[in-house]
């Protein structure tokens, strides 16, 4: 009962925090002319090749990825804590980090995944994306299923990376555009040679997106359900390392003294 | 000569939705060159604006100051290359880089002639002890370390004029002691340094003389012998366990301002007379207490129960 | 003169402190396989071109928004404004030789995309017009730098930089024609792509990679020079409101 209760608070305060850097009027013509902004430049891609197969491929592709790079940002965490001078207090306290962590980003994942149906509701129409109805809702689970993978992922790289401060922003970048390239947001995966097909699949958003593509093409259940269960344990995979490393990535830091408190 | 001369400088700040802030108030100031001056006040005297206008930093609202002869504000391309500036603190240093790193950059940007850049960069290391950590990052440096290297970067113009604002808070009293051993050695030198600070006993040890600055008006201008009989005429006592009766005594005796029992269940006397002090611990050692203390007030409670309510009396 | 190079060396030695500062490199290379990808996968080889080129631009625009437009501020934050503005050397010399020298070392990104075309997908990436390319190059890097002053010294005066910052590059990839040309786009935005100026040099460069000959060179050349230089003076009457705000009012202390 105490961990819920933990979980409970640090959503609270994490929500807090974010709506203490984005008003709604930052968050519309910051954030969300952003996100348009990047899925209409994918989709662009498809009118440059004359295709609307590829326009709505890449358009629900990099939709979909608004939601795993929103949750990427959960890497952030560990310097938000030190910039506030609260690592050392929670490694200190009686919770486990990665329970805390894992709850107070928790409002950036539901941003992201509201940024991503956004993105796909403004400028799915504008490209002339067929929604079919009713099954087009199931979109909405599928992505914030996307999202909290992506978002198990992350925490998981935010253990291991978590002793060194300086590579925070790095860590981030990358990730998100090595998720483009791998999770098959341009292109199938399908095109990948098998070995790099399989790290694909291990990755969050891979099987999601395709689960996703699938319900807008009106493909058989029995794929659909092939997909979302490839990305249930994707999730659940990267949740369990991320459970069972975080701690011990803490202690090594704390251990060799890489661990920096300071911001 | 005259190194820094002030007449009647004021400063005023207007803050937005607030009201404005007068940080200097007709402040008038004259400093010989080679002469260590201090300035002394409390936090919000005054100090930190007035090394600002000094150093060109800020704009004064009225009133003139020259350095060296030239105008701060009509002149002040003439005044930067001849003067030094140690703000001090944790800020002001490149972290990422080495302290040799930053005092190369200073010395390119003090307009160095590039081939005396590195040989004095090493020079100014050598000097203030940071030779051994040139090469290391700026982030890895102690309090005081960081204090010398921001003192070498003063130094890397060769200033006439040094303009140092409480460069040792938060020092510890080695390196706080080998930082001023290192003024007096930029004083032989016939450099002119104006130090901003509100320890008295750092103003005392280093400064030929040293104005006393509050609320953005000068109080005084002495030399440190001077102020530091000043003060000592408020001196206290603090005793423990001495009775009522004794207390009595003791508060009658000439020059003895107060005594006044304190939480701790020793009594504090306040003394405002030369002389007062030894009458008053003679008294309470030969009824037999030893339970004793003098101290000095803070410069901040001189101001606030003597100087404030009566003036500067010499 | 020296002001400008003692800012650029000093900028030099930040990119190997500040590890945020390989992020352009790392991803422009990885940019280049996602649009190499895309237009394997729809059989059109033909575009190498686009997708090589792309990448740079987003590692340049990431420079300028990131590192380039936080110069000023950085620098303010650090307690190291004050000081610079009291140093004998002209302020606005040693912030355009820090952001001139971020600029340039953009270029390596130009370099990543074309190994990437070609180590990994057997693409080659043909300049056909090599004294247009040169001019091209040279007009972009110098507009960019000019741009990332008038950012640097706009971030430091306006209050939501840092919404603006993290916003501004998707919607100028698009507005800028960077990877899908700007005739491409509804007629209502293109106005807004004209005062642009990687829309010119975007179109430019793809020009001097194809064979036929470029048409309308110079004014394009023109526009991409003349917008680079309104984000100059912009930059240029910002930074005089800056020291103002240092000197006069004392607004931009941090002690």
């Amino acid at each position: 009962m105490s961990t819920l209760r933990v979980v409970w608070y640090s959503i609270v305060s994490g929500a807090n925090d974010y709506w203490s850097i984005f008003t709604p009027k930052s968050w519309v013509f910051g954030w969300l002319i952003r996100v348009v902004s990047q899925v209409t430049f994918f989709a662009l891609i498809g009118t440059l090749l004359q295709s609307q197969v590829q326009t709505e491929f890449l358009l629900v592709g990099n939709a979909v990825m608004v939601a795993g790079m929103g949750a990427t940002f959960a890497l952030h965490q560990p310097t938000a804590e030190r910039g506030n001078g609260t690592l050392p207090l929670l490694l200190a306290s009686p919770s486990r980090p990665v329970i805390v962590m894992l709850s107070r980003g928790l409002y950036v994942v539901a941003d992201a995944i509201w940024s991503a149906l956004l993105g796909l509701a403004i400028v799915g129409p504008a490209f002339g994306l067929h929604l079919p109805w009713p099954r087009s809702l199931l979109v909405i689970p599928l992505t914030a299923l996307v999202g909290v993978s992506a978002y198990c992922f992350s925490t998981f790289l935010a253990g291991v990376i978590i002793a060194n401060r300086n590579i925070n922003n790095l860590v981030v970048n990358t990730t998100i555009v090595l998720l483009m390239v791998l999770c098959g947001v341009n292109v199938p995966v399908s095109e990948f040679p098998a070995w790099l097909e399989w790290i694909a699949r291990c990755l969050p958003i891979t099987d999601g997106l395709e689960a996703i593509r699938g319900v807008l093409a009106g493909d058989p259940w029995s794929s659909v359900a092939a997909h979302i269960g490839g990305e249930l344990l994707a999730a659940g995979g990267w949740l369990a390392l991320a459970l069972l490393t975080f701690g011990r990535f803490i202690r090594a830091g704390q251990r060799d003294g890489s661990l920096e408190f300071a911001s | 000569m005259i190194a820094v001369d002030v007449q009647q400088l004021e400063r005023v700040f207007t803050p937005r939705k607030r009201e404005p802030v007068v940080a200097l108030d007709g402040v008038s100031l004259t400093i010989p060159a080679g002469e260590v001056h201090g300035m002394l006040g409390p936090n919000g005297a005054g100090k930190t604006t007035l090394v600002k206008i000094l150093s060109t930093v800020l704009l004064p609202t009225s009133g003139t100051a020259r350095v060296l002869g030239y105008d701060v504000v009509e002149e002040t391309q003439a005044v930067r290359p001849l003067i030094g500036i140690v703000f001090g603190g944790e800020r002001g240093l490149y972290t990422r880089l080495t302290a040799r790193q930053n005092l190369e950059y200073w010395g390119a940007l003090y307009r160095l002639p590039a081939a005396m850049i590195r040989p004095r960069s090493a020079a100014l290391l050598e000097r203030v002890g940071l030779v051994d950590r040139a090469d290391q990052r700026v982030e890895q440096f102690s309090r005081g370390m960081k204090q010398r290297l921001h003192l070498a970067r003063g130094l890397m113009g060769d200033a006439k004029v040094l303009f140092l604002d409480e460069p040792t808070t938060g020092m510890d009293p080695i390196a706080g002691r080998e930082f001023r051993l290192l003024i007096a050695e930029l004083k032989e030198e016939g450099r002119t340094i104006l130090l901003t600070t509100h320890d008295m006993v750092e103003a005392e040890s280093v400064c030929d003389r040293v104005t006393l600055i509050d609320r953005g008006r000068v109080l005084a201008t002495e030399t440190p012998r001077t102020l530091g009989t000043l003060i000592s005429r408020f001196q206290r006592i603090d005793v423990g366990g001495a009775d009522d009766a004794l207390l009595a005594e003791v508060a009658a005796v000439p020059g003895v301002s107060s005594a006044i029992p304190q939480a701790d269940g020793w009594t504090r006397i306040e003394v405002s007379e030369e002389g007062a002090t030894a009458l008053v611990l003679r008294r309470l050692v030969d009824s037999g207490i030893t339970d004793l203390r003098t101290s000095l007030p803070s410069l901040e409670e001189v101001y606030v129960q003597a100087i404030g309510e009566r003036g500067l009396d010499v | 003169m020296r002001a400008f190079l003692a800012g650029a060396r000093v900028q030099l030695r930040f990119i190997t402190a500040y590890p945020d500062m390989l992020i352009p490199f790392i991803t422009a290379p990885l940019f280049t396989i996602v649009f190499m990808l895309v237009f394997k996968h729809a059989g059109r080889q033909d575009l190498t071109a686009y997708a090589a080129i792309a990448p740079v631009f987003i590692a340049l625009w990431w420079l300028a928004l990131f590192n380039s437009g936080w110069t000023i501020t950085t620098e303010r934050w650090n307690g190291t404004l004050e000081l610079l503005v009291a140093a004998p050397s002209s302020f606005g010399a040693v912030v355009f030789g820090k952001i001139a020298t971020t600029t340039a070392i953009g270029t390596v990104s130009f370099f990543e995309s074309w190994l990437v075309a070609r180590l990994i997908f057997g693409a080659t990436v043909t300049i056909y017009h090599w004294g247009a390319f040169l001019l091209t190059v040279f007009a972009t890097l110098g507009a960019m730098a000019g741009t990332a002053v008038g950012m640097a010294a706009l971030f430091v005066l306006a209050r939501n930089a840092v919404t603006f910052s993290n916003s501004a590059s998707y919607p100028f990839y698009v507005l800028g024609g960077i990877l899908v040309p700007v005739s491409l786009l509804p007629h209502w935005v293109r106005p807004l792509s004209a005062v642009v100026f990687l829309s010119w040099s975007a179109g430019l460069l793809r020009a001097t990679l194809r064979a036929a000959p470029i048409h309308d060179f110079w004014p394009h050349l023109g526009m991409v020079v003349l917008l680079g230089a309104c984000g100059f003076a912009v930059g240029l009457a910002a930074l005089r409101v800056i020291l103002v705000r240092v000197r006069q009012s004392g607004e931009l202390s941090t002690t």
